[in-house]
C-alpha cells in the first residue's frame, strides 16, 4: 500500500499545528506522567542500592554497662577487636550516645534522662553481616556489657520487606500513570479525529485504506511522545521511558482512531 | 455491473429498509431511483457501498459479490465507486484542485498522475477557473459539480448519486443532470436516486420505483411516478408534479424512520 511517508509527516505536523493549544497541554501532561514514571523507575532503583549499602555497612553495636570501668570497657574493646567475626570496630562515648538520642528519641523521653545514663558502644562492622546473630549471643550477659547488643539485621529485614512493598507501589503508580497517559492521548487524539471526521469519511467514501488514515493520527501521537521524552533524553536517562512513551502514544491513538474506522 | 439477487435488508429495530429487491444494471446503464423518503433509496446506494451488508440475498458489483467481502477489501471496492450526495461532502478547508486531487492523493495516487488528471476533471465540470477557490465561495450547483469532478477523477466504474440535486434549483440541477449524463456517456453505469420528478420526466431514463422497501416498478424509459405520467401526458409542468407529490413523501416518513435518517452518516453535526 502506497502511503508516502511526506504525505504522513505533513498530516501528523498539521494535526499538531491546528491543534497547538491541545497538544501543548497533551506533552506537558505525558512529560509530567513519563517524568513520573521515570522517577518511579530511578526511586526503585535508588531503594535497591541504599539496600545493598546499608547492608554493607552493618553494624552490631555492643553496648557497654554505664557503671562498667574504664580498664573493663576496654578490653571489651580489645577483644572485640581480636574478634574474627569483626572486621573493624569504633568506640563511640556516652555523648555521643547521648547526642544521639537527642536526635532519635522524642523530647519527652529524652529529657527524662542524662548524660550518664547512657551506655557507651562498640559499633562493629562484620567480615560477613551474616554472622551478625552470633556475636550478638556471644556477647549477651557478659561482664560489662549493657543488655543484649543491638543487631540492626533484623530491623534490616524488616526494612527490606517494606522497600520490597515499596517497589511494587512504584510499579503500580507506574502503571496507573502509564495508564492516565493513554487515556489523556486517546483524548486528545479522539478530539483530533472528531475535528477531522469530514475528512475521514471523505477518505472512507473515496477508497483510503484504513492504515493510510490511521498513520498520520499514530504518527502525531508518537511526536507527541517523543516531544513529551524529550527532557528525559537530554537528561540522558531511561530510553525505556521514551519507548513506553512511544508505545503508549501509538496504541492510545490506534485504540482512538478504531471507533471511527468502522464501515 | 450491478445485480442485485433477493436483497433484504432490516435496521435494528426498525421496519424493513429493502425487501427481497432483485435488480440488475448493465454496464454503461444510466439508473432513476425513485420512491418516497424511507422508500429504501438511500439504502441501496448504501448497500452498493457496503456501508451496510444486507441481511438476506447477494449483491454483485463488477462481477464480485460484495456481501462478504473482507473489511481490508472494502477501499479497494471503493475505488472504482463514485459517489455523490446532497449535501456535497466537500473539505470547507481545502480549495476546490485540492478536494478533487485529495480523492487520488488518499488512494495513493502518484503526483503527476495527480497533476494531469485533476484538471481534465475540472476542464469538464466546467470549473477550470474556480480552481483556487474554497468550497465556500462558489454557489451549490457549482459545489456539487466538485464533488461530481472529484466522483469522477479516478474514472470509477459506477458512479452513485444520493439526491445529487436535492439542495438545488431547477436549472443548476439540470447543469448536474446533464453532467452525470455526460459521465453516463464515457462508459461509467450512473445510478441517481432522487425525488426531482421534473428531471426523471425529461431524462426518459430507466427507472426503478421502491415503495417501503419493494420494488414497485422497472421502467425503461420511465417517468418519475404515476403523477408524472398524467402530468407529462397533460400540459402540466414539472414544478406541478413536484408539488403534487411533495406531501406523499412527507406522509410516509412518518411511518418509515428508516434508512433516511440523516445521523446515519456520522457526517456534520
Amino acid at each position: 500500500m502506497p502511503v508516502s511517508a511526506s504525505y504522513v509527516v505533513r498530516e501528523a505536523s498539521a494535526n499538531l499545528w491546528r491543534n497547538r493549544l491541545m497538544t501543548v497541554a497533551a506533552v506537558l501532561t505525558v512529560a509530567v506522567s513519563l517524568t513520573l514514571v521515570g522517577s518511579a523507575l530511578l526511586a526503585k532503583q535508588g531503594a535497591t542500592n541504599a539496600t545493598v549499602k546499608w547492608q554493607q555497612g552493618v553494624n552490631v553495636i555492643v553496648w557497654v554497662n554505664p557503671d562498667a570501668s574504664t580498664t573493663l570497657n576496654h578490653s571489651v574493646g580489645t577483644e572485640l577487636g581480636q574478634n574474627p567475626l569483626v572486621k573493624s570496630c569504633i568506640f563511640r562515648s556516652q555523648a555521643y550516645d547521648y547526642n544521639e538520642a537527642r536526635r532519635v528519641d522524642s523530647a519527652d523521653e529524652f529529657d527524662a534522662t542524662v548524660q550518664s545514663d547512657y551506655p557507651s558502644s562498640y559499633r562493629c562492622v562484620l567480615v560477613n553481616p551474616s554472622d551478625a546473630n552470633a556475636l550478638v549471643q556471644e556477647y549477651t550477659g557478659k561482664p560489662g556489657i549493657y543488655g543484649a547488643p543491638s543487631s540492626p539485621t533484623a530491623q534490616i529485614r524488616t526494612m527490606e520487606n517494606v522497600i520490597h512493598v515499596l517497589q511494587w507501589v512504584f510499579l503500580a503508580i507506574a502503571v496507573i500513570l502509564l495508564l492516565s497517559a493513554s487515556v489523556l492521548i486517546l483524548n486528545t487524539i479522539r478530539m483530533a479525529i472528531f475535528a477531522r471526521r469530514r475528512e475521514v469519511s471523505v477518505m472512507k467514501l473515496v477508497g483510503a485504506t484504513n492504515w493510510f488514515i490511521r498513520l498520520p493520527f499514530m504518527n502525531q501521537q508518537s511526536l507527541f511522545a517523543q516531544m513529551s521524552m524529550g527532557g528525559w533524553e537530554v537528561a540522558g536517562t531511561c530510553i525505556l521511558v521514551g519507548l513506553v512513551g512511544m508505545l503508549v502514544g501509538v496504541i492510545g491513538s490506534a485504540f482512538a482512531v478504531r471507533r471511527f474506522l468502522d464501515v | 455491473m450491478i445485480t442485485f439477487q433477493n436483497v433484504t435488508k432490516t435496521y435494528k429495530g426498525s421496519t424493513v429498509a429493502l425487501r427481497d429487491c432483485s435488480v440488475e444494471i448493465d454496464k454503461g446503464e444510466f439508473v432513476f431511483l425513485v420512491g418516497p423518503s424511507g422508500s429504501g433509496k438511500t439504502t441501496f446506494i448504501r448497500l452498493l457501498l457496503r456501508e451496510e451488508v444486507p441481511d438476506k440475498g447477494r449483491i454483485w458489483e463488477a462481477g464480485k459479490e460484495i456481501g462478504h467481502l473482507s473489511k481490508w477489501r472494502i477501499p479497494y471496492l471503493r475505488r472504482n465507486i463514485g459517489c455523490v450526495f446532497q449535501d456535497f461532502r466537500l473539505l470547507p478547508n481545502k480549495t476546490v484542485f485540492e478536494n478533487v486531487a485529495f480523492a487520488l492523493e488518499v488512494i495513493g495516487r502518484p503526483k503527476h498522475v495527480i497533476s494531469s488528471q485533476v484538471p481534465q476533471v475540472l476542464d469538464l465540470v466546467g470549473l477550470t477557473k474556480k480552481a483556487g477557490n474554497l468550497p465556500g465561495e462558489l454557489s451549490g450547483g457549482e459545489q456539487q459539480r466538485v464533488a461530481v469532478a472529484r466522483a469522477f477523477v479516478n474514472r470509477p466504474l459506477i458512479l452513485l448519486a444520493d439526491e445529487p440535486t436535492g439542495n438545488l434549483d431547477p436549472t443548476t440541477s439540470l447543469g448536474i443532470m446533464r453532467l452525470l449524463d455526460r459521465i453516463n456517456r464515457t462508459g461509467t453505469t450512473v445510478v441517481v436516486a432522487t425525488h426531482d420528478a421534473g428531471m426523471v420526466d425529461q431524462m426518459r431514463r430507466r427507472v426503478i420505483e421502491l415503495d417501503r422497501g419493494t420494488m414497485v416498478r422497472d421502467q425503461a424509459r420511465g417517468v418519475y411516478g404515476l403523477d408524472s405520467a398524467v402530468a407529462a401526458a397533460g400540459a402540466g409542468s414539472p414544478t406541478g408534479t413536484l408539488v403534487e407529490t411533495a406531501p406523499a413523501a412527507v406522509d410516509v416518513d412518518l411511518d418509515f424512520d428508516g434508512d433516511d435518517d440523516p445521523d446515519r452518516f456520522r457526517e456534520d453535526g
